[in-house]
């Protein structure tokens, strides 16, 4: 799928055979298959200096396999690999200068902290006294000084997880490589571990993928993300364009809670529709809804945030009954059952302040539409 | 009630452990009522021309010092030391294939040379290397037309022979033990080496080799064991040039009906075996944790 073209400039340059000097990693059409599946089909990524892009997908899209192919641990039957504008696509592992970082850390059991931290850089032979520093900068970096001598067994989840990022950081790789680094560790610390990898990255400015199928962890430490399914690229964009401007059905359905409302279309106005849902109408982009016609149902996608309890019925989108009230500090989650414009239930996600006025489980509501933009895609 | 929840879960869930455990129970009697046999036998004295035996003595542990006893003794060990050790330099790049290969025609061609030997049982084994090493066999053929050799070479009724036989009897083993512990190092470990810039040869040396110490060690001890109770083999192709500890038993009990003297060399064998091997362990557990710093 092509990006938005705001952000698609590095792509467009990389459509010729040099054009990806400009990309710290730069993928063209690059196949790979394990016998008959094919994990990636043809796919182009570039990446730029410095920045975070993650790989956001469910099981099985063949996220694990684009790293793998990056770091040099699988070869593509077809394509080019590219890292700052020279061909790599062949290069084994060992030559590429690239940092990685494991789902299980795969932190080496046999050497202490700091024999792990400075594997890389034994293995490139490098002088005694600069490794030990570099050791201590490293473990400085990731706030693990005085715990040299520790095994990797005798350290807590969170801690082997910062040695890994030293030991892959400590050899100043051209690109950080993450596998769903976080999705071992606890819901708080997998929070705090988010926001110092991303105080780190920035630090050092170093170029990283990041690998993960948790689309919040997305949203959220992202420059760009590149949302991926059945081994092609489904949108590439940043977090806020690909919440609010989801390319197609399944990028908005992943990402972010998405209702799904019975709709119909009122107004083709070139590049832009009206969509008319009771009493409410909502301006969606005419590019998902290729080949409808007016007056025809669609599937109206509303965030929760975008949903409201209205005051009066003169604008009400939609009645219904309150299911469940789900008290969530900052925000109420809503529950509601509305037969006529959805199977399921309708979510609703209001202010805290705002809630006060609500009534129980059981009443009867009216519910507006908080946005006057949305997305539509034809019904399925 | 966590805690609860398991406790009754784990009576719910073994019901049948008394069954279950019954017979293993039989067992263990019958194998320490053998050797509470043994043992007594090896503390009685030997009537000339009689199967009973006497009445209790140590003298059949000091005659084991006897030159002639203690050398068979030393022997075994040797042997078994070389057996282990070749089986080992032999095995690990047949496991290392075994586990590593993609190539599905590679693997079973490797699980039929190292494993399937392990249902032909040892004299069958045994008998195919005599083809082998007879003074008209494959081998001394073999180098008599390549002129390498004038005459046939002895190998049959040598150390070099029966080692040889003994490293093709004992290869299986060490080559499933290995294999399991390869198979168990998690390739990530390797990926990550190379990754920080080890090509694949200091990949093996500073992670596979030193993760798969668990294995060699297992190997190793059990080769050891396995050779150390090894009869036919040093039987048929020692042809009682080279003996072990099993054909001096065996002389001993079935050709001198000695019982007592052979009971007690078989108990002598059975603590040398574990006194090596508690020494073995012994060395190599620096080896289970290598340091690398
Ligand atoms: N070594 C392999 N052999 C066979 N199939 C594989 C192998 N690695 C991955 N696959 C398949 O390729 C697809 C993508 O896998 P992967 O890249 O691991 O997905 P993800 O990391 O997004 O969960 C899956 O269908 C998976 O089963
Ligand atoms: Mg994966």
């Amino acid at each position: 799928m092509p990006a938005e073209p705001r952000f698609s400039a590095p792509a467009r340059v990389a459509d010729g055979t040099n054009g990806s000097a400009h990309a710290a990693v730069a993928l063209t059409g690059v196949t790979k298959q394990f016998g008959k599946i094919t994990a990636l089909d043809a796919v182009s990524l570039f990446v730029r200096h410095g920045e975070l892009m993650t790989l956001l997908g469910p099981s099985g899209c063949g996220k694990t396999t684009l790293l793998h192919l990056v770091a040099g641990f699988l070869i593509p039957e077809s394509g080019e690999i590219a890292i700052d504008g020279q061909r790599i696509t062949d290069v084994p592992a060992y030559r590429r200068e690239i940092g990685i970082m494991f789902q299980n850390y795969a932190l080496f059991p046999h050497m202490s902290v700091a024999g792990n931290v400075g594997y890389g850089l034994r293995m490139r032979r490098i002088a005694r006294p600069e490794i030990d520093r570099r050791i201590a900068d490293a473990l400085a970096l990731v706030k693990l000084a005085g715990l040299e001598e520790r095994r990797p067994r005798q350290l807590s989840g969170g801690q082997q997880q910062r040695v890994a990022l030293a030991r892959a950081l400590v050899i100043r790789p051209k690109v950080l490589l993450l596998d769903e680094p976080f999705s071992a560790l606890d819901r708080n610390l997998r929070a705090s571990m988010q926001v110092e990898l991303k105080e780190i990255q920035r630090k050092l400015g170093v170029t990283t993928i990041f690998v993960t199928h948790d689309q919040s962890e997305a949203l959220s430490l992202s420059d760009r993300i590149a949302v991926i399914a059945d081994g092609r690229i489904r949108q590439l964009n940043t977090p806020h364009e690909v919440y609010r401007h989801p390319s197609d059905r399944f990028v908005a359905s992943f990402i972010g809670d998405a209702n799904v409302l019975r709709a119909h279309l009122e107004r083709i106005e070139g590049a832009v529709a009206s969509v008319a849902l009771g009493a409410a109408r909502v301006t969606v982009p005419m590019r998902t809804l290729e080949g409808s016609a007016v007056g025809s149902a669609v599937d109206l996608f509303v965030r929760p945030e975008d949903l409201r309890v209205a005051e009066t019925d003169a604008a009400a989108a939609a009645h219904g009954t309150i299911a469940a009230q789900i008290y969530q500090g900052g925000h109420i989650d809503l529950y509601v059952d509305a037969p006529e414009v959805s199977s399921g239930r309708v979510l609703l996600r209001v202010p805290s302040h705002e809630a006060a006025s609500l009534r129980p489980a059981g009443t009867r509501i009216a519910i507006a539409l908080a946005a006057d933009v949305a997305i539509a895609f034809r019904s399925a | 009630m966590a805690r609860a929840s398991v406790r009754s879960g784990r009576a719910a869930v073994r019901p049948f452990l008394r069954l279950f455990v019954a017979p293993a129970v039989l067992c263990a009697l019958g194998f320490a009522a053998a050797l509470a046999a043994v043992m007594q036998y090896s503390l009685r004295a030997y009537v000339p021309g009689s199967l009973e035996a006497g009445g209790f003595t140590l003298a059949n542990f000091a005659a084991l010092i006897r030159p002639l006893y203690a050398r068979v003794f030393l022997d075994t060990v040797w042997i078994c030391f070389l057996t282990a050790s070749f089986t080992l330099i032999v095995g690990y790049p047949l496991a290392y294939a075994l586990v590593h290969a993609r190539n599905v025609a590679l693997k079973s061609a490797i699980l039929v040379i190292a494993v399937t030997p392990l249902f032909l049982g040892e004299v069958v084994r045994t008998y195919s290397w005599i083809v082998v090493l007879g003074n008209n066999g494959f081998l001394n053929s073999m180098l008599l037309k390549l002129g390498l050799v004038d005459a046939p070479m002895q190998f049959m009724f040598t150390e070099f022979g029966v080692i040889t036989a003994l490293v093709h009897v004992t290869l299986p083993v060490m080559v499933i033990m290995l294999a399991a512990a390869l198979s168990h190092i998690d390739r990530d470990y390797e990926r990550a080496a190379a990754s920080l810039g080890a090509g694949p040869i200091r990949v093996f040396l500073t992670v596979t080799l030193p993760l798969s110490t668990p294995g060699i060690i297992a190997g190793v001890t059990t080769a050891f064991a396995w050779t150390f109770s090894a009869f036919a083999t040093p039987q048929l192709i020692g042809g009682g040039r080279v003996n072990m500890v099993a054909n001096l038993v065996y002389q001993l009990g079935f050709a001198s009906f000695n019982f007592p003297f052979a009971a007690s060399l078989s108990v002598a064998g059975l603590i040398l075996t574990f006194a090596v091997l508690a020494l073995m362990r012994a060395a190599a557990s620096p080896l289970e944790r290598i340091r690398q710093h």
